[in-house]
C-alpha cells in the first residue's frame, strides 16, 4: 500500500500535546514581539528612570524616590497579547492547528515571557534593596507596598499583572477580529461607563474611604489574587470568543 | 473505493447571501479532484468548512469519519493552502517552513528544499516583502512538502508566471505518483489543470452542478475539426457549444455521442476527432442556467 497509509496510525494520542508546545515555538518565531521589544521597553524605562533619579539626587534632594514608570513593561503586554493573536492565528490555522491548541500554546508562551519579566523585576528589586536604591535612594522595581510579602510574593504580583495585560490585549484582538472594530469600540465604551458608574456610586455613598481601607487591608498580594481571578475570567472569555472565530 | 470526506446537505448562509446550498458530495481516497467554479461560487467556503476553519449553518461534514471541528486527530492529517495566506509580520519564509515541518507529520524536508531552489524563494526576506508570486510559493511548498493525506490548494498560484505554474503542476503529479494522497485543487485555469485532475466537481452559486470523473465529463461531447461544410452536415440538429473557424476549416464541439453513421461521415469527409476542452464544457454548464446578461462574463473561468 501507499506510504501515506504506512505511517498514518502514528500515535495520535501524543500529538495534541506536542502541537501545543509547537505553538509556543510558533509564537516565539515573533522574537521581536515576544522578546526584543519587551527587553527594550524594560531596559529603556529603567535607564530613563535611573537618569531622572540621578538628576534629582545630584540636585541635592534627599529621601527615597519611587516611579510609576516601571509599570510600562507590564502595560506593553497588552500589545504582546494583541500581536500574538493578530500575527499568528491565521498562520496557525494554515498549520492545521485547532483553536484550543493555538489558545493554550499562546497562553503558555505568554506565561514564559511573563516569568522572564517578573524575574528581572525581582532581581532588580533585590539589587535595589541591597544597594539602598543604587546608592541614591532611587527605586524602580522595589516598591515597599508590593514587596511587603517578600521577593516571591513580589514576583507573583508582577507575573499576575503581566498576564492580566496580556490576556486583555489577546481578548480585545479576538473581539476585533470576530465582531469588528465597531463592536470592540462599543464594548470598550460600555466597560468605561460601568467603571464610571461604580466610581459614581462610591462618591454618592461617600465610600471612597472604605475602598482605600479595603485596598490597604487586602495588601498587594491579596489584590494580585483578585487580579488572578480576573485573569482567569478573561482567559475563559477569550477562549469562548476564539472558539467560533473563522478565518 | 473508500471516501475520506463525506458532506451531506451542507448549507452556509451569510447575512446577505447563501454561500453553499444543500451541498452533498464525497471525496475518495488517493485521487486528484478539481474543484471548479466562478469567483464567489463557494469554493473557498467549502474548503474552509472541510478544514474546520469556517462553520456550516446546517448539514454534516465528516473527514476520516469524524467531525473535523477542533479535532487535532483529523486536522493533523489535512493541509489547506489558501489563495492569500497571512503570515506573522516579522517572520520570513524560512520560519514558515520550519514551523510547517513541526506540525505536519509526513513533512519531507528534502522536497521542501528542492522546491525552495526551483521557485527561487528567498528564505531570509520578511514574508510581507516577498512578491505576490513568492508568497504563493511559500504556500505551494508547504502544501506539497507536508504530504498531508488530504491537501487542499485554493487557487495556489496567484502571481505565478507560466514557468512557476508548470513547476507546481510537474511536482504535484510526480509526488502524487510516488505518494498517492487526496488532493483537491481549486482553479480558474481549467485547461491547465485538466490533465492533472481525475475528478471534476463544479460548483456554481453554492450548488454542486457537476460531480463526475474527468473521463465522464469529456465523453459528454465530441470535438471535430476539418472541412466546414462537412462539419455543418455532421452537427445539423445538435447542440454546438463551441465553434471556431479559419477559412474553410472549422473546429466544433458538440454535445452527445457519435453514432455509427456519424463515424462514417467523419471518415469519409476526412474530419479529425480531437480531445474536448474541459474548459468549454464547464463554461457552458455554468452558463446554462444563467441570465443572458451573465453569459458574456466568462473571463473568470478562462484565465
Amino acid at each position: 500500500m501507499t506510504a501515506a497509509i504506512d505511517h498514518s496510525p502514528h500515535s495520535p494520542t501524543s500529538r495534541p500535546k506536542n502541537r501545543t508546545l509547537g505553538v509556543v515555538r510558533l509564537q516565539f518565531t515573533n522574537t521581536q514581539t515576544f522578546v526584543w521589544v519587551p527587553v527594550l521597553v524594560l531596559g529603556g524605562v529603567w535607564l530613563i528612570t535611573l537618569t531622572i533619579y540621578w538628576i534629582i539626587s545630584a540636585s541635592g534632594v534627599d529621601g527615597p524616590m519611587y516611579s510609576g514608570g516601571s509599570q510600562a513593561p507590564l502595560w506593553y503586554f497588552a500589545v504582546v497579547g494583541a500581536q500574538a493573536m493578530n500575527l499568528t492565528f491565521y498562520f496557525s490555522q494554515a498549520m492545521s492547528l485547532t483553536r484550543r491548541e493555538f489558545y493554550l500554546g499562546s497562553l503558555l508562551a505568554a506565561a514564559m515571557s511573563a516569568v522572564g519579566v517578573s524575574a528581572v523585576f525581582v532581581a532588580l528589586g533585590v539589587i535595589e534593596q541591597a544597594t539602598g536604591g543604587y546608592g541614591m535612594g532611587g527605586y524602580f522595581a522595589y516598591l515597599p507596598w508590593v514587596w511587603e510579602g517578600g521577593p516571591l510574593a513580589a514576583g507573583i504580583i508582577y507575573f499576575v499583572l503581566t498576564m492580566l495585560w496580556f490576556i486583555l490585549g489577546f481578548w480585545f484582538a479576538i473581539v476585533n477580529k470576530r465582531f469588528g472594530a465597531l463592536i470592540l469600540t462599543l464594548s470598550l465604551i460600555v466597560i468605561a461607563l460601568v467603571l464610571l458608574a461604580g466610581a459614581a456610586r462610591l462618591s454618592f455613598e461617600q465610600a471612597w474611604g472604605e475602598l482605600w481601607m479595603w485596598l490597604a487591608d487586602t495588601q498587594a498580594i491579596g489584590l494580585a489574587l483578585w487580579a488572578l481571578g480576573l485573569t482567569v475570567i478573561f482567559a475563559m472569555g477569550s477562549y469562548l470568543t476564539l472558539r467560533r472565530l473563522t478565518t | 473505493m473508500n471516501s475520506v470526506v463525506e458532506v451531506r446537505h451542507l448549507t452556509k448562509t451569510y447575512k446577505t447571501a447563501n454561500a453553499l446550498e444543500d451541498v452533498s458530495l464525497s471525496i475518495e481516497k488517493d485521487s486528484i479532484y478539481g474543484l471548479l467554479g466562478r469567483n464567489g461560487a463557494g469554493k473557498t467556503t467549502l474548503m474552509s468548512i472541510l478544514t474546520a476553519q469556517n462553520f456550516a449553518t446546517s448539514g454534516d461534514v465528516e473527514v476520516f469519519g469524524e467531525d473535523p471541528y477542533e479535532n487535532a486527530r483529523v486536522l493533523s492529517r489535512m493541509c489547506f493552502v489558501r489563495e492569500s495566506q497571512k503570515y506573522p509580520d516579522d517572520s520570513n519564509a524560512g520560519h514558515a517552513l520550519a514551523n510547517a515541518r513541526l506540525f505536519f507529520p509526513h513533512w519531507d524536508q528534502d522536497l521542501a528544499e528542492e522546491l525552495v531552489d526551483e521557485f527561487r524563494l528567498p528564505l531570509k526576506t520578511m514574508t510581507r516583502k516577498l512578491s505576490r508570486g513568492q508568497q504563493s510559493a511559500v504556500g505551494v511548498i508547504i502544501g506539497l512538502a507536508s504530504r498531508a493525506e488530504i491537501t487542499f490548494f485554493d487557487e495556489p498560484y496567484l502571481g505565478f508566471d507560466a514557468v512557476a505554474r508548470q513547476t507546481f503542476y510537474d511536482h504535484l503529479i510526480a509526488d502524487y505518483a510516488e505518494h498517492p494522497r487526496t488532493i483537491v485543487l481549486s482553479s480558474h485555469l481549467i485547461d491547465e489543470v485538466a490533465d492533472l485532475i481525475e475528478n471534476v466537481i463544479v460548483i456554481d452559486r453554492g450548488r454542486i452542478i457537476m460531480d463526475e470523473t474527468t473521463e465522464e465529463v469529456r465523453s459528454r461531447a465530441v470535438n471535430v475539426v476539418g472541412d466546414a461544410d462537412a462539419i455543418n452536415r455532421l452537427v445539423a440538429g445538435r447542440e454546438v457549444i463551441h465553434r471556431e473557424s479559419l477559412g474553410r476549416v472549422a473546429s466544433v464541439t458538440m454535445l452527445g455521442q457519435l453514432s455509427n453513421a456519424d463515424r462514417e461521415l467523419i471518415a469519409d469527409a476526412n474530419l479529425d476527432l480531437i480531445p474536448v476542452s474541459l474548459q468549454q464544457l464547464i463554461v457552458r454548464s455554468t452558463q446554462a442556467d444563467d441570465q443572458p446578461a451573465d453569459d458574456i462574463e466568462v473571463r473568470s473561468l478562462q484565465s
